[in-house]
């Protein structure tokens, strides 16, 4: 069912071919820079990555590493002042979405590429009832009349596992808990049947329960629909279970990337085992939890070297004056640390 | 894998809750919510009804009476009160009454077609600004400050007296309306700049763009909906201050003019009665009372309505 509606979206937009190694969204040397009063602040530092067909990426990062700002970028919702791309290219299905004109931009968002937000409270527009919203989809980009478009919204609303679908179709965002109303965000994110589809800490404003039903969908329904998933979290917990290749953020740059477990396993950097040394253990009672010191640099102010030199434990004279490039250390293990082969090892 | 298990009999749970009860609770909006927090305000009845009769009498004054308001008898000048003429006769011998009745509609067009105006001029402009920003805002902003900083009357009056002169009862009216649209558009302007900038930055804004939504439609779906109450409430409240206004302007002969009939008119041509023959300038201004605390009384109530905390 999934590729004949990827084969009937690829008539409609003839453009938008999905080539034949499944390579979806090609992100390749990316720059985002803030211009502020007090000066420039380098958001995004060179990132490349790639999302496949059915696979999911997950970004990890802690505050301002710029997680979401590459999201935004993706999808081109940044503030465009204050931001500014200079450099990189955004490729999706071999077109390179920061060349297009933003016409043809926006009818990749939705039908394309789409996006789900941290906190679907604030994400879902009070005034009007879900079904409404979800319908708006619909309107916007197939034309459907008001009924049609409605029938489809219920359809939706109950593959997302919302109880009582037909009777909530007319309630109000308010009216929901929390993570009924991230299925309803949900519900909208993949109502156009998006080939990529970038969750921007889908969980973060839920408990943990509820954390766990909605990974669970997230996870069957980008089974079910072979989407490109990018996950963007700052939790390891959350990830460990759904996503296939994991790229570890710090100051705009990816420190590490690898596929999940053998990252899990053996970290490459030594802010990546930072990261897991710092998650609560079971079966390491009473002990003080281990935590990364100090905190991230000002993006205004970006230390020479390695950006995580101030914080690191390993750091070598090297470190403070030369930027370690991201390089393969293992095959499809990259790291960028100038120790990288010892922090594997040891 | 309990989760899966959990989770189903959290919504069976779920279900079960819904069908007991029936339904899942009836759907209400901002705007059904302030309509049920009006409906029970008498000061929302007792000025929408004033309202109504107001307008009833702009566009059927036939209804309310049978006496020619232009029909002067010279020699019954300043009668008083009588069963003849209900509230006397003015210095030209014209039935009061009937005068007010006719001029409840000089007064409702000025105020209807100004604020319809001021809202649609201001609203747009005050929307572009918000939305754009940057240089576009501050541009339309600093013109909109040129306009604020003249004062009403003022500014209608050279307006007024610069534009061409007329005896004709519609070109009168629609230059009134224009006098007091240029002066007014720019505070309903800024009200919707500031109430468009309060909502645009709304993840629910940033999440209609991420899905697609064209500037157009998330203007008019996001951010307008959510960015209008204020725009109406302090609307609905200017509405009796241009009625007040068209009534100054006629009142210093710069807005309508006899032979057509304004409460302005009827107030300004009473003032040489005013210790001998009171009721002329009574019943005028009395009308015209009313008419403009109608509209700010329904102002207040609806602002009531909209703001959750004076519930």
């Amino acid at each position: 069912m999934t590729t004949t509606t990827r084969e009937a979206k690829a008539h409609a937009n003839p453009s938008a071919y999905v080539p034949e190694d499944g390579l979806l969204l090609d992100v390749e040397d990316l720059h985002v820079e803030f211009h502020t009063d007090d000066g420039i602040a380098k958001a995004i530092n060179g990132v490349s990555f790639q999302v496949r067909q059915g696979e999911t990426l997950a970004i990890l990062g802690e505050s301002g590493s710029g997680k979401s700002v590459t999201a935004q970028a993706i999808m081109g919702i940044l503030d465009m002042p204050p931001a500014v791309i200079p450099e990189g290219k955004i490729r999706y299905c071999g077109q390179d979405l920061l060349t297009m004109d933003e016409e043809q931009r926006r009818r990749t968002r939705g039908p394309e590429i789409s996006m789900i937000f941290q906190d679907a409270l604030s994400s879902l527009n009070p005034v009007f009832p879900v079904g409404w919203q979800i319908a708006e989809m619909f309107r916007e980009h197939r034309g459907l009349n008001k009924s049609d478009a409605l029938a489809q919204a219920i359809r939706l609303m109950e593959r997302v596992q919302i109880p009582a679908a037909r009777e909530r179709v007319k309630a109000y965002p308010h009216q929901f808990s929390g993570g009924m109303r991230q299925r309803i965000m949900i519900a909208m994110a993949i109502a156009l049947d998006p080939a990529v589809l970038i969750a921007d800490e889908p969980t973060t404003a839920l408990d943990v329960t509820v954390q766990a039903q909605i990974m669970a969908l997230l996870e069957e329904l980008q089974a079910e629909r072979q989407m490109g998933l990018i996950l963007i979290t700052h939790d390891l917990g959350v990830v460990a279970d759904v996503a296939d290749r994991i790229a570890v953020m710090y100051t705009g740059r990816l420190v590490e990337t690898a596929d999940i477990l053998p990252l899990y396993a053996n970290p490459a950097h030594p802010y990546t085992r930072g990261l897991l040394e710092s998650i609560p253990r079971l079966d390491q009672k009473g002990q003080t939890l281990a935590a990364i010191g100090g905190l991230p640099p000002n993006l205004l102010r970006i230390p020479p070297g390695c950006p995580f030199n101030p914080r690191c434990r390993m750091a070598q004279d090297v470190c403070r004056t030369d930027l370690p490039a991201l390089r393969e250390i293992r095959p499809g293990r990259f790291s960028a640390c100038h120790f990288a082969e010892e922090v594997i090892d040891d | 894998m309990t989760e899966p298990a959990i989770e189903a009999v959290s919504e069976q749970k779920a279900v079960g809750a819904l069908d007991a009860r029936g339904d899942v609770g009836e759907a209400r909006s901002l705007w059904s919510d302030a309509w049920r927090a009006m409906r029970k305000n008498p000061m929302f009845w007792i000025s929408a009804g004033m309202i109504a009769v107001f307008i009833l009498m702009s566009v059927w004054p036939s209804l309310f009476t049978n006496t020619d308001p232009a029909y002067a008898i010279l020699e019954r000048s300043r009668e008083r009160p009588n069963s003849n003429a209900w509230f006397g006769r003015n210095i030209q011998g014209y039935d009061i009454y009937a005068r007010c009745i006719y001029g409840a509609r000089a007064s409702i067009l000025v105020g209807l077609m100004t604020t319809i105006a001021v809202v649609l001029v201001g609203g747009a402009i005050g929307v572009f600004a918000g939305y754009k920003g940057g240089w576009v805002d501050s541009l339309l902003s600093r013109i909109g400050d040129v306009f604020f900083a003249i004062p009403l009357l003022l500014g209608a009056i050279i307006i007024l007296v610069s534009l061409p002169r007329t005896t004709n009862y519609w070109f009168i009216i629609i230059k009134v309306v224009l006098a007091l649209m240029v002066l007014g558009w720019p505070s309903i302007a800024r009200l919707m700049r500031s109430s468009v900038i309060q909502v645009k930055p709304n993840d629910y804004v940033q999440a209609a763009r991420a899905l697609g939504a064209s500037p157009w439609r998330v203007i008019r779906s996001h951010i307008l909906p959510n960015a209008l109450a204020p725009v109406i409430v302090v609307s609905t409240i200017n509405l009796g201050g241009y009625i007040a206004a068209e009534a100054t302007l006629s009142f210093l002969g710069i807005g309508l003019q006899s032979p057509a009939i304004s409460w302005g008119i009827d107030i300004s041509a009473a003032i040489v009665g005013l210790r001998t023959t009171p009721h002329m300038l009574l019943y005028p201004s009395l009308f015209l009372s009313l008419a403009v605390l109608a509209f700010i009384m329904l102002g207040d109530v609806v602002r009531d309505a909209l703001d959750p905390k004076n519930r």
